[in-house]
């Protein structure tokens, strides 16, 4: 497999603030690999240093085998960017803002002519092909955003919390849209909010914390790391005899502002849960499997 | 692809969707046509209405153009097309493209350059329905038309990236710093009337250049000879455009890269 991006050893400041300190990652042709971290933890900070919107204070980064402050202004056709925000033009169509872009990144007329037509039908744009971009809607307008970022074919796209400023209903659509992307081969590094979102995407994930990389790996080797294999959320008037109880069934638990999550060695029921807290005074349990979720609190924090 | 070929398209693609925005923008259109076209008409039948201005209405005509009608539209358009890519966030997309800074500079000036010959047709039909009279070399005096696009498009990038950095602005930049810079171009006062300390500095400014070049072309029929001074500052201006244009994008560039 071929590495696509190799960040090693970065370091950046603003003023005194250490925003990134040692952050290092590596991503192969045809990975996702998603970056996940605490508000400020410099996830995207990371992403603008690859787009070259940002430079680096020390350490290097790697863009197909070549460092990136060697790499001519072309190079950057290398990487796609689609953040939140939709930076489009408002008052042009859909298809205009496609070839504006294509154009600046070289793509002649007829190439230019196929991939925006590829592109309004991937995105099944066409039927807005005349509406100005101004006028469509958020969730419309982010598709427009990843479809324009894709326009030349890029080495890499980057996708800074992209469903971010969506409804659920257009998240879906974009998820969807973003697994066909990673069905077909493209390489993405993408930062999220939502952990539901990169277990689903990403065939890796690296977790963050004040700017570098604390765990990572696949969604089921974080979930390895968990001394448990599903987790029970309990609420109780009485905390100190759920946790009495769980100690003497031999199960670990962390301790949240208003809840308690037990660490369960086994998938258990919910009426194992029940029956086993009895008398402990529990106002609210559930249970689940583990999920990034519960690896992101383990290893990144959140709980005590 | 060639380095020059993709120059040529960035190039063309800047301009094209400007002029497309443009087009689009009905309202901005309008306003855009109306304010050139209303200065003519009341300038000229003031100086048309008084015999012993009559004289002044050539010279009138080509200050109205060069002075006020592509001073806002050139210049002050361009600080708006750099306001709304900040405003709009497409100004990080286009930092992530391998668009260069001069063909993004090149096609702003492909742009208003167009949209200025358009001006002129129609100013100068108006001026010459009152009586005006265009008495010197059409082709020089696009030459110098052209020169000035090019500063003001230069001196737009400028204000644009250093100052404006919200539509709001765009009034504030262009009045605070256009409006010295018209008084001081001989727009509004002929410069022999300034005291000798402004007429000093007006000799560094670009506008008194460029509206004596289009006023010596355009009423009195001076040839490149008798203009030379004029046209030599503003080939060299143009030169000082290009390069505080492409400075300027880069500095969009390093401001947006200490974010």
């Amino acid at each position: 497999m071929t590495t696509a991006l190799e960040i090693q050893d970065i370091h950046k400041w603003f003023g005194s603030h250490h925003v990134l300190d040692g952050f290092s990652l590596r991503v192969e042709q045809g990975e996702v690999v998603g970056l996940l971290g605490p508000n400020g933890c410099g996830k995207s900070t990371v992403l603008k240093i690859v787009c070259k919107l940002l430079s680096l204070d020390a350490g290097q980064v790697l863009l197909m085998g070549k460092p990136l402050n060697e790499l001519s202004y072309r190079a950057r056709g290398l990487v796609g960017l689609c953040s939140q925000d939709a930076a489009l033009y408002p008052d042009l169509l859909p298809a205009e803002n496609l070839h504006f872009f294509a154009r600046l990144y070289g793509l002649l007329d007829q190439d230019r002519q196929h991939r925006v037509a590829e592109l309004m039908e991937i995105f099944e744009l066409e039927k807005f092909a005349n509406t100005p971009v101004g006028q469509l809607s958020g969730g419309w307008q982010q598709r427009l955003h990843l479809a324009v970022s894709l326009v030349h074919r890029p080495k890499l796209l980057v996708l800074d919390e992209p469903t971010a400023a969506v409804d659920i209903e257009a998240r879906m659509d974009l998820w969807r849209l973003i697994e066909g992307l990673r069905d077909s081969g493209t390489t993405i590094l993408l930062t999220s909010h939502h952990l539901a979102e990169a277990e689903r995407l990403c065939s890796r994930v690296a977790l963050m914390r004040s700017g570098k990389v604390l765990a990572e790996g696949s969604v089921p080797e974080l979930l390895s790391r968990i001394p448990g294999r599903a987790v029970a959320k309990v609420q109780s008037e009485d905390k100190e005899a759920v946790i009495q109880r769980a100690l003497d069934l031999g199960w670990q638990f962390r301790q949240q502002a208003d809840q308690i999550r037990l660490l369960l060695p086994r998938a258990v029921s919910l009426r194992e849960i029940v029956d086993a807290l009895d008398g402990t005074q529990v106002s609210a349990v559930s249970v689940h499997p583990v999920t990034l979720e519960d690896a992101y609190l383990e290893l990144v924090g959140g709980s005590s | 692809m060639q380095s020059s070929q993709l120059f040529l398209l960035q190039t063309r693609a800047v301009a094209q969707r400007l002029l497309l925005e443009q087009w689009r923008q009905k309202r901005g259109l309008i306003f855009w046509a109306v304010f050139p076209s209303t200065m003519m008409l009341l300038f000229g039948l003031v100086y048309a209405h008084n015999a012993s201005m009559r004289a002044g209405l050539d010279a009138a005509a080509a200050g109205i153009l060069v002075g006020a009608a592509l001073f806002f539209s050139c210049l002050g358009g361009t600080v708006a097309v750099i306001a709304a890519e900040r405003e709009r966030g497409t100004l990080p997309r286009l930092l992530t493209t391998p668009l260069h800074p001069a063909a993004y500079f090149l096609g702003v000036v492909i742009a208003q350059l167009l949209l200025a010959v358009m001006q002129v047709v129609m100013l100068y039909s108006i001026a010459l329905l009152i009586g005006a009279q265009y008495r010197g070399s059409i082709f020089l005096g696009g030459v110098i038309l052209l020169l000035s696009v090019f500063s003001y498009v230069g001196m737009g990038f400028f204000l644009g990236a250093r100052f404006a950095r919200r539509s709001e602005e765009v009034v504030v930049a262009l009045s605070a710093i256009g409006v010295p810079l018209l008084v001081l171009g001989g727009t509004f006062f002929p410069l022999e009337i300034m005291p000798q300390g402004m007429q000093n500095l007006a000799q560094i400014n670009p506008m008194l250049h460029m509206n004596q070049a289009f006023k010596g072309v355009a009423a009195y029929g001076m040839g490149v000879h008798e203009l030379r001074f004029e046209l030599t500052f503003l080939v060299v201006f143009c030169g000082l455009s290009l390069a505080l244009g492409v400075q300027s994008y880069r500095h969009l560039l390093g401001g947006n890269k200490s974010q």
